[in-house]
């Protein structure tokens, strides 16, 4: 795949958008690596393909403690364990920062990109198999209601 | 006042159904679909409605267009994260008169929720 590294910015201000707006506080991201999804017991990690002009994917992945705490921060709530209610808003968090960074690759003159609904996957073990040759972006970042990871990877029809 | 959320996602609705609070609205109906919208709005009148657009069933500018085809004529308010132009050009020709890009700060929609009350009430 053609993944070019500025294609990763759109989401990460998506994810600064999120981040002050809905949850009012501020993510700072970490270096850009390279790295695709796995498992991890104690994330829980939501995932959205992109289909149209740009194909491919996008995931967050959260610790739970971050997750708990932007659900709490969001609906001002206690919530101590992942429940529906936690799966529901993590699906809802990569819909708006895969929302918000097509529509800054869409532009002006080209067709939108359009969006799957969100999975969430979280426990103990799954694997999740991706073409052969995907090239994963992976930005961690960090905030006052915890870390958590952004990974990235598409191709769009400008690469050909 | 009546108003009715439809999102496919519950925390969203909750969110929303805090921000029509916010607005002095708290007699709230919800849906999770634009079939289940487009079903309540036949058995209720409402004074507002806001309307995801991605949603399984049908989706929400469809929605729009269903419940316009029906006559009714309450102002309609699209939260979505669908911000390209097209699109926004598209809802308001589906008959929807106001537009809320996702992520949004809660004081932003219920400005948008006073503004479009208040153009309704002429």
């Amino acid at each position: 795949m053609g993944m070019k590294i500025e294609y990763v910015n759109p989401f990460i201000e998506s994810t600064y958008d999120l981040f002050s707006t809905m949850l009012e506080c501020k993510a700072v991201r970490g270096d850009i690596g390279v790295g695709a999804p796995k498992a991890n017991p104690r994330d829980v990690m939501a995932l959205i393909g992109l289909s149209g002009m740009a194909r491919g994917m996008v995931t967050l992945s959260f610790p739970v403690e971050t997750a708990l705490n932007m659900v709490n921060r969001l609906l001002s709530t206690e919530i101590s364990t992942v429940d529906d209610t936690v799966s529901d808003a993590i699906a809802e968090m990569v819909n708006i920062v895969a929302g918000g960074a097509k529509s800054k690759l869409s532009g002006h003159d080209r067709p939108p990109i359009d969006l799957s609904l969100p999975t969430v996957l979280r426990g103990n073990s799954f694997n999740v198999d991706y073409p052969s040759g995907s090239v994963w972006l992976e930005v961690p970042f960090d905030s006052d209601l915890g870390s958590f990871t952004l990974r990235v990877t598409f191709d769009m029809d400008d690469d050909k | 006042m009546r108003a009715l959320v439809v999102d496919d996602s519950a925390v969203m609705r909750k969110v929303l159904i805090g921000a029509l609070g916010r607005a002095n609205i708290t007699d709230v109906d919800q849906a999770a679909d634009g079939v289940e919208a487009v079903s309540a709005t036949e058995s209720q009148d409402y004074d507002l409605i806001l309307m995801d657009w991605n949603m399984p069933n049908m989706l929400g500018i469809d929605a729009v267009r269903k419940i316009r085809e029906n006559g009714k004529t309450m102002p309609i308010i699209m939260v979505t994260t669908e911000a390209e132009k097209s699109r926004v050009i598209d809802a308001l020709k589906a008959g929807a008169q106001n537009y809320v890009i996702k992520p949004f700060e809660p004081a932003t929609i219920v400005t948008k929720i006073q503004d479009v009350l208040a153009k309704a009430a002429g």
